[in-house]
């Protein structure tokens, strides 16, 4: 029957991740590698870099999977400005031993909103937010060092980032790119850790079937709290949990 | 699924395939009868791996979760919330009301918070103890076996309390608090707040065979694929289909019941959303389970020239007394949860603890309590936004520069992961004539169908126990060494209250009572004015108290059922 039929995500989540790590590369590779820079506009990528792309499982309706779908099928930063992103991001959450950016999929991602935010409901938020940010930053650059972003050394970079990443003390002439800098921060990072490196970096450990049975005991001594036992006599015997409940006429469990 | 124009007479026709629709497609089916069950959305099974979202990663999604096709993210089982493309409602100037809407099989059953409470026995004696303008018809005792049985068939889990106002039930054993319950729960204990094991539908414990037990996943939201968690069509629905009584009608919109000359209803017409055109279908009995405002809606949809006003409302109080729950939330940051040791906590889809409603007998500026749940997610799965839009915002308690990058960010992220207690109070409104939804005369939606309107606005009481809660948060906050997040809202924020309609808790709109004159339905949820229609979603509710409206609904609809069977059998109907 469908409802009891075996499950071992284990495997389809390696299978999965696999699958992930090649169109991750293939898009990076694909967008930076391509000759043909597209300004100002979504367009359509070549047929067999979309059809990998396409390694999406998510539970998607109809609608949704043809929304989707025709965002990745699409560019909308050129390659410069994915390059700008990439370097961007690199340093404000630099590789570890966990993996790096382009392991997280984080200028994926940032592509994929610009898309997929670009609505009228969104205000635009790829063109008037993303790309201007980016557009604002690289001034920065070339006002100070008359060179992009993306040929300044890292020093350069963290030199500027190191006045408009603060939210203290900013003047008035850096706060505009400094509110695009926490955009920038607020995507960086959430891609980071919304990805299945990031989330071994920050040391999440759940979405698994397990069998919960309270908080272990080092924390809760490290916490100095501790299980009322009345309470926990109440709670589930997971050694139990197999046995079919049945009750006595005043609600009272049997098994 | 296939549109079957049949011309035969179906014994019901169910609208709606939710808490309300579920549960009175079991019991009639289960006694023998032919049911049509019209669902306004596609067919659901929450173990389809094409509609699967329960244990995909959070980088599954190309958007990372983020909500932009759903209200509440990527994962998030439900298709359409406070929008649906294509059907519109508004609301009265000055006034707003937010109506979700999840059209799909199983409705909002597949993503609600498996909160299973039962009204007390003063929720249904309201006008006597809180002083409201009507008593249930029905006592506690007139319900408590169907509650009984609920318990039993669907499963809930909690504890024997011998509270008061919140009554126990068969219950099966309920997990262990999670760490930050823990903090809650020592909190809540300095100044005398009792906290008590939730009560939530999800089997901790096997209750049969067709249904798989708990894998502690957090995401009954996404309605589980091992059926482990309650949603009408996981557990109702489907197994019902499968004993060949059940003609089921998806992605079909009821546009209105048909009534025969002498004003007793024939069917109901719908629309094929796949094809646009509308269909009819006969039977000797129709129940409307399609949510309180919908219900209503159809309701005032069917007019005819014996039913002027719309179906059963000679009354004129067909989409009055308008209840939604009463919320304020708060945040509070607490410290001693910083750099946690981090292990899988995801527990059940909801809170481990909860505080019922512990003020019975104070004399207060507001008449009816509320209870408060707690977060439950602290170190569930990273989400769009994860750290929030500034990371290390909570720097500025210790004087500690805000902002940065690299190596520091990373740092602070994992700092001030799992800090943060939520607290959310949920609590009586106060049925009001006033408060109400209506046919507005000028809008249709893209079926043709005339929409809601909505005129909602909460009572002075209402705001005063929005206050008590924000002054108990930050009692709370202060026991558990901790901070509010941002400004404690005050009489200019209006407390934080929430806007009507935004906990999806809406009920009332088809009031329940002994007079015609001044309520919809009977006792049994029968439109006093025409002997063959029953509404079985919360709009025959008079008064739901601080309780979350589910398990009422479903114990109503299978009374409800009951009455149906016995009435067919004596051929009364």
């Amino acid at each position: 029957m469908a409802n009891i039929r075996p499950h071992n995500f284990r495997t389809k989540k390696t299978e999965f991740i696999m699958k992930r790590r090649d169109s991750i590369k293939t898009i990076i590779l694909s967008s930076i590698g391509a000759s043909l820079t597209l300004e100002g506009c979504i367009s359509p990528l070549n047929e067999n870099v979309s059809e990998k792309i396409w390694e999406y499982r998510y539970g998607r309706t109809p609608y949704e999977k043809d929304r989707d779908k025709k965002f990745l099928n699409a560019q909308f930063f050129n390659n410069s400005e994915l390059r700008t992103i990439e370097r961007i991001a690199n340093i404000i959450i630099p590789p570890n031993e966990f993996g790096n950016i382009n392991d997280a999929g984080v200028v994926e991602m940032i592509e994929f909103i610009a898309k997929d935010w670009s609505t009228p409901a969104h205000n635009n938020y790829g063109e008037n937010v993303l790309r201007k940010g980016l557009i604002v930053l690289n001034k920065l650059f070339e006002n100070k060092f008359n060179n992009k972003l993306t040929d300044c050394s890292d020093d350069q970079i963290k030199s500027i980032f190191d006045i408009i990443s603060y939210n203290d003390g900013i003047e008035e002439d850096f706060k505009e790119a400094a509110s695009f800098f926490a955009t920038y921060r607020y995507m960086v990072v959430t891609g980071w850790f919304t990805s299945e490196v990031g989330m071994r970096d920050l040391g999440y450990k759940g979405n698994i079937p397990n069998v919960w049975d309270g908080v272990p005991e080092d924390v809760l001594k490290d916490h100095d709290v501790s299980y009322d036992e009345e309470w926990i006599a109440k709670c589930v015997d997971q050694s139990k949990r197999n046995e079919t409940a049945v009750w006595d006429e005043d609600g009272n469990l049997l098994t | 699924m296939e549109i079957k124009k049949s011309k035969e007479k179906y014994d019901v026709i169910i609208v709606g395939s939710g808490a309300a629709g579920g549960i009175t497609t079991k019991i009639l089916t289960d006694a023998g009868l032919k049911v049509a069950l019209i669902e306004a959305g596609p067919y659901f099974d929450p173990a389809d791996p094409e509609q699967q979202t329960q244990f995909k990663p959070t980088w599954a999604s190309p958007r990372r979760g983020s909500s932009v096709t759903r209200r509440f993210g990527d994962f998030h089982m439900s298709y359409g919330d406070w929008k649906v493309d294509g059907e519109p409602y508004s609301s009265v100037e000055d006034t707003d009301f937010m109506w979700w809407r999840s059209r799909m099989l199983g409705g909002r059953t597949n993503h609600w918070g498996r909160i299973a409470s039962r009204l007390g026995p003063k929720d249904f004696k309201c006008k006597d103890f809180y002083d409201l303008d009507e008593n249930w018809p029905i006592t506690y005792e007139d319900i408590k076996p169907y509650y009984d049985k609920l318990d039993k068939l669907i499963g809930v889990f909690g504890t024997k309390e011998n509270l008061p106002n919140d009554p126990d039930g068969f219950f099966l054993p309920p997990p262990k608090p999670r760490l930050h319950e823990l903090y809650y729960i020592k909190g809540a204990k300095k100044s005398g707040i009792n906290v008590i094991p939730s009560r939530l539908s999800v089997l901790t414990k096997r209750i049969n065979n067709q249904r798989g037990i708990c894998m502690f996943c957090g995401q009954c939201e996404r309605s589980c694929s091992v059926y482990a968690c309650f949603s009408s069509s996981s557990s109702l629905v489907i197994p019902s289909l499968k004993g060949g009584l059940v003609d089921l009608y998806t992605d079909s919109m009821v546009r209105k019941v048909n009534t025969d000359k002498n004003g007793i209803a024939t069917g109901v017409s719908f629309i094929n959303k796949k094809n646009g055109k509308e269909y009819s279908i006969k039977s000797k009995v129709v129940v409307l389970g399609a949510s309180s405002c919908s219900s209503a809606r159809i309701l005032l949809n069917s007019k005819s020239n014996e039913h002027p006003n719309g179906l059963g409302n000679s009354s004129g109080l067909i989409g009055k007394y308008l209840q939604d729950t009463v919320g304020t939330s708060k945040q509070i940051f607490v410290p001693e949860l910083m750099n946690r040791k981090t292990y899988n906590e995801d527990g059940v889809g909801g809170a481990h603890v909860y505080t019922p409603w512990w003020l019975h007998d104070k004399k207060l500026d507001f008449p009816i309590g509320y209870h408060i749940e707690t977060s439950y997610r602290n170190l569930g799965m990273p989400q769009f936004g994860i750290g929030g839009y500034i990371p290390n915002d909570f720097n500025k308690f210790f004087g500690l520069r805000v902002g940065g990058y690299g190596e520091q960010i990373r740092k602070d992220v994992k700092k001030y992961w799992g800090s943060t207690i939520a607290l959310e109070s949920r609590g009586g409104a106060i049925p009001d004539i006033n408060n109400y939804c209506e046919i507005d005369g000028n809008k249709k939606d893209k079926y043709g169908i005339p929409v809601l309107k909505f005129n909602y606005k909460w009572a002075d009481t209402e705001y005063n126990q929005a206050k008590h809660a924000q002054d108990i948060y930050e009692e709370l906050a202060h026991n558990m060494n901790g901070i509010m997040i941002g400004d404690k809202p005050g009489k200019d924020q209006n407390y934080g209250i929430s806007t009507p309609g935004s906990i999806i808790h809406e009920v009332g709109t088809t009031r329940m009572g002994n007079n015609p004159n001044t309520s919809v339905v009977n006792k049994y949820e029968r439109l006093h004015d025409v002997d063959n229609v029953y509404v079985v979603d919360a709009g025959p509710f008079v008064f739901k108290g601080d309780k979350n409206p589910t398990w009422t609904i479903m114990a109503l609809a299978w009374r409800t059922s009951d009455h149906i069977i016995s009435e067919l059998k004596k051929q009364n109907l």
